[in-house]
């Protein structure tokens, strides 16, 4: 319709710029359009008092519209009106065809498999009408690009999808050859995650457009899949952990499906997962960490009746549960029963250690679990190597003129630089009340504290958890998160709360106190430079202790939760990294470390080294390189060449000095990664050919692609203009305004 | 308990209103009946709640003034346990009132000189009705040679200190109270053992140091010179721990600290008796806040 109106297609328009090709220049056009209508104006207005009273008012000003609209319409065809376009010199530039091979093409659907339809599609005439115009490269793309003769030595085997690596390898014969546009015939199952931003800016800088022809259905009747499984690289022994596990599924809504964690063979957890509408949902699925070693994970949902695509139930994740045990510093500044309680739920975690001072007189301090008779001895550490011993600090009922402006510095660079936690409690010395608003540690906390001072309530108020906090794991009391919350609705009242202001943007509140009417901010947590900070804003928490039977553990796990979460992921010196601990049907294995002093200051002069022990022997050593970009962080690149686990541990030296070690476990498997996203990724290809200039192309329609095809400006191209004065869009434009007049001044009575 | 006073009153102002401006259904004669009967309650009630709320019990062995700052919101109280006598204790105020109100106030007045601890200037009595008990963690029970706990307060108690509460008990002398006392917690629990508590433990020594601890006498010492009642000549710094090696019942046996800290201001009680009384009182206080 588009094209019958305006004689091009709609791609024309939007590649070309709109040019009037008549003599004169263009304000005399609008010149005249302006006076034609000062003309009719003039007319109007005379003729206002002999005409039909009908026609006065604002029907003269439809007519005299009207009337000008059409004048102007004329005067302007009577310039020229054209679109100019670059398209392709025929036969002087290349156009690289690029047909998807890996397995997932192989899926039958219908009559014929998504490989043979492609086929079926480039012999069915495209092939043909763009030979006729360009030279065709044909490509065949996989894990790896790979040019090819003739379309039949397609195998549909390849184990995964790499379109961004195709595409960027394409990207660089285009410095030596014009090529003026890519067709891509796929399924947009890639298997690295999408196509990176710095392929895509390279496609547009040489303005190649990527047309794309989508094979596939779009979604499969029948089938769950895990598309993800989100889980801490590290873990401390005889922790829990929180997998986020992301279902897909089509056909099965309302149906129950089970969702297992296991080690081996052993099953560390499972429970049956309510699925919802087709599409997407995230599940979280808590599990022991165990004791200390590399674990391999296995997060699978059970098959369902009928599922189409079994393969893509269960995928695999490595995690390296750590012997360390993190030590929490708790300062505070009176007496109370808060510590105590908090003190008694740490004691009963083996995972963690916790060093405690608390005021007991204005000049004493009483300390608890110190390592040696030194540690604290003079108060609350006053230098860096001193306070970044520990992995997190809990401030409690303790004022901010406690610590000189120096040690608040030093709590702000422990989040900031060290990467360690804080925690602020509730207190008549704490938050607002201890005159923390204007400190370095104000600029931490998740909350902008309240200017105003009694803030601090001891009234007994209830909580009640934020949406957030249903999903948190510091929250989650029970696993089922329905009886979560339930219980959650029983727990006693907490003795006292504290006005702690309001978030920060990007702060999360898990829970609230409910104070009359009013919901207060009680457990706001946010992640800050390298670490975390939360603040709970109360001191009375206790009574959870107290006020419920003694086989109840509600507060232990809660603490236990929330100190876990402040210390587990507080970095040590080294800390050493990959993108994807699991190559799935991959080898390349960027390395990355990140290497600080005793004062967590980046060292840019360490020698780093990573040696690999892998399956059968395999033992390797790579040097890491500084990364310019990246001060203390240092990048190595290998190759995992066969299928197995690996262990890759990190050295650090300066000279003799050993400035710290870590170390990654990684995994190869292979034959995994065509059997997830499976179905026909048209968003990804839609994406791809609207950001490169290109268009998406259903089969049926590729009839017409050669010509848009020529509209590129890449390669060898000539610059067109496109007569526009006979499109009979204007023709039509100008029937109905002159067959509207016509029609009105009936209505009104006047023909 | 205060809602019960709201609800009367509430009651009695809402049958007021109804009654007075609205007309009733219920004849003059016994609306008025009714609502003296009502208002009546609800004035009862008021001040029940109002009672119960303050603590203040006419059963005060040694009156003290009210401080003015009594009805202060605060981190902790002294917790004085109301419970029943055994049957040969022969007290008409009940045991659990010796010395009660003075000396509770007058160590509280040292704890807030001494320590940074948040403490009302007044005592809270407590007794094992209800689940208040519970949210008062420190606990201190008098002539405990003279109590009586039956089932049910024996698994409040139980559940009190296992889910982390202090109990002090002070002021019971020689075997008979001893053994009375015995009977009492042994019904707490069965098979705990009762220790000696050693000298290094952290109870002597979060605060002070109490290396050097004596016997502590009551007020009798004014009259008979004698620091020690009955056949209580040796006093025992004795405690119950819980199974992670923590101080549940700190036992005072053989000793008066309650008189120690009553009297503290009494020209002829000994003033190294006071100092001793009151410093083990806080460092019991304080290790009950700290582990």
């Amino acid at each position: 319709m588009f094209e019958f109106l305006f004689k091009y297609p709609a791609s024309v328009f939007t590649k070309g710029t709109f040019v009037l090709l008549g003599q004169w220049p263009v304000w005399v056009l609008a010149v005249l359009a302006v006076g034609s209508a000062g003309l009719f104006g003039w007319i109007i207005y005379k003729r206002r008092t002999s005409v039909l009273p009908v026609f006065r008012g604002w029907r003269s000003v439809a007519i005299w519209g009207l009337q000008s609209a059409l004048a102007a319409l004329l005067l302007l065809l009577l310039w020229q009106p054209a679109i100019s376009i670059a398209s392709l010199k025929s036969q002087q530039n290349v156009v690289a065809v690029i047909l998807d091979d890996s397995k997932s093409m192989a899926i039958r659907e219908g009559d014929a498999t998504r490989s043979a339809q492609a086929l079926r599609v480039l012999d069915g005439g495209l092939l043909k009408g763009l030979q006729e115009k360009f030279q065709v490269r044909l490509y065949r793309v996989g894990d790896s690009l790979q040019r090819v003769e003739k379309i039949d030595t397609l195998t549909a085997n390849a184990p995964a999808t790499r379109l961004g690596d195709g595409l960027k390898q394409v990207m660089a014969e285009a410095a030596s050859l014009p090529i003026g546009a890519v067709v891509l015939l796929s399924d947009g199952a890639e298997n690295a995650g999408g196509i990176d931003l710095e392929t895509i800016s390279e496609i547009k800088r040489r303005r190649i457009p990527v047309h794309t022809v989508g094979f596939g259905r779009e979604k499969f009747d029948r089938d769950i899949e895990v598309t993800d499984v989100v889980l801490p690289a590290r873990a401390l022994a005889d922790s829990r952990l929180s997998a986020q596990v992301t279902l897909r599924q089509n056909g099965y809504s309302g149906k129950q499906a089970r969702l297992t964690v296991k080690d081996g063979g052993k099953v560390l957890a499972s429970r049956p997962v309510q699925l919802k509408g087709d599409g997407q949902q995230t599940e979280a699925i808590v599990f022991p960490a165990g004791l200390a070693g590399a674990r391999v994970l296995q997060v699978s949902v059970d098959p369902l009746e009928g599922e189409e695509n079994g393969a893509n139930n269960a995928v695999t994740r490595l995690v390296n549960v750590e012997p360390r045990k993190p030590r929490i510093l708790y300062v505070e500044g009176e007496p109370r029963w808060e510590f105590k309680f908090i003190r008694r739920a740490a004691e009963e975690d083996r995972t963690l250690e916790m060093v405690s001072m608390v005021r007991t007189t204005q000049n004493k301090i009483y300390r608890q679990g110190i390592g040696n008779p030194k540690e604290l001895e003079q108060g609350f550490p006053a230098t860096a190597e001193d306070l970044f011993q520990y992995d997190a600090i809990i401030l409690g009922s303790v004022e901010a003129g406690y610590l000189t402006p120096s040690q608040q510095e030093l709590v702000r660079d422990f989040v900031d630089r060290r990467g360690g936690g804080l925690l602020a409690l509730g207190g008549r010395f704490a938050l607002g009340d201890g005159s923390y608003a204007k400190t370095p540690v104000a600029d931490v906390l998740p909350v902008v504290l309240p200017q105003s001072k009694s803030t601090f309530q001891r009234d007994q108020v209830p909580v009640v958890l934020t949406g957030p906090g249903r999903d948190s794991l510091l929250c989650r009391l029970l696993e089922d998160p329905a009886k979560n919350m339930e219980r959650w609705t029983k727990m006693p009242k907490l003795a006292n709360y504290q006005d702690a202001g309001t978030a920060k943007p990007g702060a999360v509140v898990l829970m609230e106190a409910l104070v009359g009417t009013r919901h207060l901010p009680l457990l706001v947590t946010q992640n800050y430079g390298r670490g975390r900070a939360a603040v709970f804003a109360t001191g009375g928490s206790w009574r959870w202790q107290m006020q419920q039977d003694v086989s109840d553990k509600t507060h232990e796990i809660f603490w236990q939760q929330l100190l876990r979460w402040l210390a587990n992921e507080t970095p040590g010196r080294m800390v050493s990294s990959t993108p994807k601990q699991v190559l799935a049907d991959e080898t390349r294995v960027p390395l990355r470390a990140e290497v600080r002093d005793k004062k967590y200051n980046p060292v840019t002069d360490a020698r780093v080294e990573a040696r690999i022990v892998g399956p059968g022997g395999v033992a390797a050593s790579v040097e890491l390189k500084p990364d310019p970009l990246n001060s203390g962080v240092y990048l190595g690149e290998w190759t995992a060449d066969k299928t197995g686990s690996y262990l890759v541990e990190f050295v650090a030296k300066r000279g003799e000095e050993d400035l710290g070690h870590d170390v990654l476990t990684l995994r190869r498997e292979d034959g995994v990664a065509e059997n997830f996203h499976a179905e026909q990724n048209r968003d990804l290809l839609e994406k791809l050919a609207s950001e490169t200039g290109g268009k998406y192309w259903k089969p049926a329609d590729v009839k017409k692609m050669s010509e848009e095809v020529s509209y590129s400006e890449a390669g060898i191209t000539v610059r067109e203009t496109k007569d526009l004065w006979d499109a009979p869009a204007f023709f039509l434009l100008a029937l109905l305004l002159r067959s509207s007049e016509w029609l009105l001044r009936r209505k009104w009575g006047a023909v | 308990m205060e809602w019960v006073g709201l609800v009367w009153a509430g009651t009695a102002i809402a049958y007021a209103i109804l009654g007075t401006f609205r007309g009733h259904v219920v004849p003059m004669r016994f609306r008025n009946v009714i609502a003296s009967v009502v208002v009546g309650l609800a004035i009862w009630s008021a001040l029940f709640a109002f009672q119960r709320r303050m603590r203040s019990f006419d059963e005060e062995d040694d009156p003290a003034p009210m401080p003015a700052d009594a009805g202060e919101k605060t981190e902790f109280s002294f917790a004085r346990l109301r419970y029943k006598d055994a049957p040969t204790a022969g007290y008409r105020r009940g045991n659990w009132t010796i010395d009660y109100p003075k000396a509770d106030r007058q160590f509280l007045q040292g704890v807030r000189r001494l320590t940074r601890i948040h403490t009302r200037s007044v005592e809270e009595v407590v007794d094992f009705e209800g689940d208040q008990i519970f949210d008062w963690p420190w606990l201190y029970a008098v002539e405990v040679g003279h109590w009586y706990l039956d089932d049910d307060d024996a698994k409040k108690l139980r559940d009190f200190l296992q889910r982390g509460g202090f109990l002090m008990v002070d002021d019971f002398h020689g075997t008979h109270e001893w053994q009375v006392f015995i009977a009492g917690i042994k019904k707490v629990f069965p098979d705990r053992p009762i220790v000696d508590i050693p000298d290094k433990d952290p109870a002597f020594h979060v605060l002070y140091d109490l290396d050097e601890r004596f016997q502590v006498p009551g007020i009798q010492y004014f009259y008979t010179g004698r620091i020690y009642e009955y056949d209580g000549v040796d006093p025992e710094w004795k405690g119950i721990y819980d199974d992670k090696g923590r101080l549940m019942v700190a036992i005072c046996h053989n000793m008066d600290l309650g008189d120690a800290w009553e009297h503290a201001d009494h020209p002829r009680y000994p003033e190294k008796f006071s100092s001793l009384a009151y410093r083990v009182g806080i460092n019991y206080i304080i290790y009950s806040m700290t582990h």
